[in-house]
């Protein structure tokens, strides 16, 4: 590999280049974001630049704004019974999908991945039809709920099937042979292994209902997620206030994924630490 | 977690087969019996009412009328010949097509050198890390993401207002928002950390001794990238290429608010068609999303070999 580079009479120009375009992608990724919330604390009232000096009286406007408090607690909401119904849809399947005799299983998993992968539009519209023209339902935050969880249990499925994957089956057999029956296996063998799995896909599955907009654009009616409120605010221009609202949810959604990335770490962490302690 | 509870429904093994063997397929390995599907029965639930019967009713409502607001059952072509009879609409449908052809090619373009200089440049330690910084905007809210671009783009955007303060300009330029470049470039910033993962698991897998060996037989760089890399490639970027255009095709959000009247896709029409209660016009404008991306798919079924799920 290194040698490669030697035979090039412009390797080290080659790399120099492609170094800078790197950093070049970097800055593309996140000045947006940067922008964002630097304007978030810019005293300057149009919300960009010149920036006219620091402040945090946006984010007293944020934390004063009843409408925002609303979409927050709707969005909290829904995203609890998403997280809910994800976690158990998507564990559930993630055991029959890894361990039972199954046909055209690669079929099925990318199948199962099809609601990922197809525009989210396609699933609003679609969803919009069939509670509104076949059931008659009201437009509410149910009919939102049901639509996220389409979109979401995918990622738990996964994420745990995956952890089943890896499982040492070993340690199922040596409890059945100790005597273990269906239950207490499940309870005290396979549960405590996958739990990591399945907290960090509940973890995904609360983050991305959070952000998620253009399903529950067509299926919420009259309410509003947090996602929806900016929505209707971006409409009339950018304002600072949307700005810190903006960067408080970034924040938000950036602290749980890291969660979701560091726990299964953490978890294993601590119960190798316990049982050193016992030892 | 219904599914091992079958397990111990397992039927007695052939007695040819020790106990040990039957046991170990009973507890740790495959399941057996009905009781082994149970698990599915949740999600069959879930899909079968809220996906497939969904996806199923928006084709028919594609061939079906709305006459006073009411959908009438009768099958005709009726939409898709409306949908390519107005000018706008099929000016809008190529738009679609060569916005997503467009902002999916820069994606790819800009991403490959990227992934290059990630995979051969860069030491393995840091790699990751590197990674999880490009896929971690993705983790953010999507909304965001595109209205984050408000603030740069646009008559008041950080663009403008910081060419005024230079003065470099005293009348602020129009040029950066609502057209079809400014959908482009928002999208390529949506969809990059799709392409840059999709094409880094593709190239860390790699061979790089083959590479080696095409220099040591005399083949400059350039003609061993074309000649050996990307043809080793090419299931990892046409996995790219798939993950980065279908979700352009149904794009509704950066046209609309970077896009404005002059950005106009595919989706756009769809939700003004919905909002206008015209459901069967609108199914079908869907439906023609729905066709285009299965047209991509056979287009490059032959380089999509489906490999494992879990590795990679």
């Amino acid at each position: 590999m290194r040698e490669a580079e030697v035979v090039s009479p412009h390797a080290g120009l080659v790399k120099a280049l492609l170094g800078a375009w790197a950093a070049l992608v970097y800055l593309f990724l996140f000045s947006p974001i940067v922008l964002l919330v630097l304007f978030s604390f810019n005293a300057n009232k149009y919300g960009t630049f010149p920036f006219t000096g620091w402040t945090t009286h946006w984010y007293g406007e944020v934390f004063g704004n009843y409408q925002i408090k609303d979409a927050l607690t709707t969005s909290l909401k829904v995203a609890a019974e998403v997280t809910l119904i994800s976690t158990v849809v998507g564990t559930a399947a993630a055991f029959p999908l890894v361990r039972s005799r199954l046909p055209f299983r690669s079929g099925i998993t990318i199948g199962m991945t099809l609601p990922i992968m197809i525009p989210g539009l396609l699933i609003g519209v679609s969803l919009l039809i069939l509670m509104t023209s076949f059931f008659h339902v009201q437009l509410s935050v149910q009919t939102a709920v049901i639509g996220q969880a389409v979109y979401t249990t995918p990622f738990v499925l996964l994420l745990v099937a995956a952890r089943l994957q890896g499982f040492d089956t070993s340690l199922e057999r040596a409890a059945s042979d100790l005597g273990a029956n269906t239950f207490n296996r499940l309870r005290y063998v396979v549960l405590p292994l996958i739990m990591p799995a399945v907290f960090a896909g509940a973890l995904f599955a609360f983050t991305l209902s959070l952000d998620e907009f253009i399903i529950t654009l067509f299926l919420i009616g009259a309410q509003n997620t947090l996602p929806i409120y900016i929505y209707t605010q971006v409409k009339f221009g950018i304002t600072p206030e949307v700005n810190a609202l903006a960067s408080l949810l970034l924040a938000a959604s950036l602290i749980l994924i890291a969660f979701a990335f560091l726990l299964p770490a953490v978890l294993r962490r601590g119960r190798n630490a316990v049982r050193a302690g016992r030892a | 977690m219904i599914g091992p509870a079958g397990a111990s429904d397992v039927p007695a093994p052939p007695p040819a087969e020790g106990q040990a063997v039957a046991r170990e397929r009973a507890v740790g390995g495959r399941l057996a019996g009905i009781g082994q599907y149970a698990g599915f029965i949740p999600a069959i639930v879930l899909y079968g009412v809220f996906f497939i019967a969904p996806l199923a009713l928006i084709v028919a409502y594609s061939f079906w009328q709305t006459v006073d607001y009411n959908v009438v059952r009768d099958w005709t072509l009726d939409n898709y010949r409306y949908f390519f009879s107005v000018s706008t609409y099929l000016r809008t449908f190529w738009a679609t097509i060569w916005v997503s052809v467009a902002a999916t090619a820069i994606t790819i373009l800009i991403a490959f050198p990227f992934t290059y200089w990630l995979v051969r440049y860069v030491p393995r330690k840091i790699q990751g890390l590197l990674l999880v910084l490009v896929i971690l905007p993705f983790w953010t809210s999507y909304l965001l993401r595109v209205y984050s671009w408000l603030n740069i783009l646009g008559e008041r955007g950080a663009i403008n207002r910081l060419l005024q303060w230079v003065h470099i300009t005293d009348t602020p330029v129009s040029l950066f928002l609502y057209d079809r470049p400014a959908v482009i470039l928002v999208l390529v910033y949506l969809y990059f950390p799709f392409a840059a993962l999709t094409l880094y698991a593709s190239l860390e897998r790699f061979d790089w001794d083959l590479f080696k060996a095409a220099m040591d037989l005399g083949a400059p760089p350039r003609t061993a990238i074309v000649r050996i890399l990307l043809p080793q490639m090419r299931t990892g970027i046409t996995t790219a290429v798939i993950f980065v255009f279908i979700p352009i095709l149904g794009e509704y959000l950066a046209p609309q608010l970077v896009g404005g009247a002059r950005g106009v896709m595919i989706g756009n029409l769809i939700v003004n068609f919905f909002t206008g209660a015209q459901y069967t016009r609108g199914a079908a404008a869907a439906l023609l999303i729905a066709a285009l991306i299965v047209g991509l798919l056979l287009v490059f079924r032959r380089s999509l070999q489906v490999e494992d799920p879990y590795r990679a």
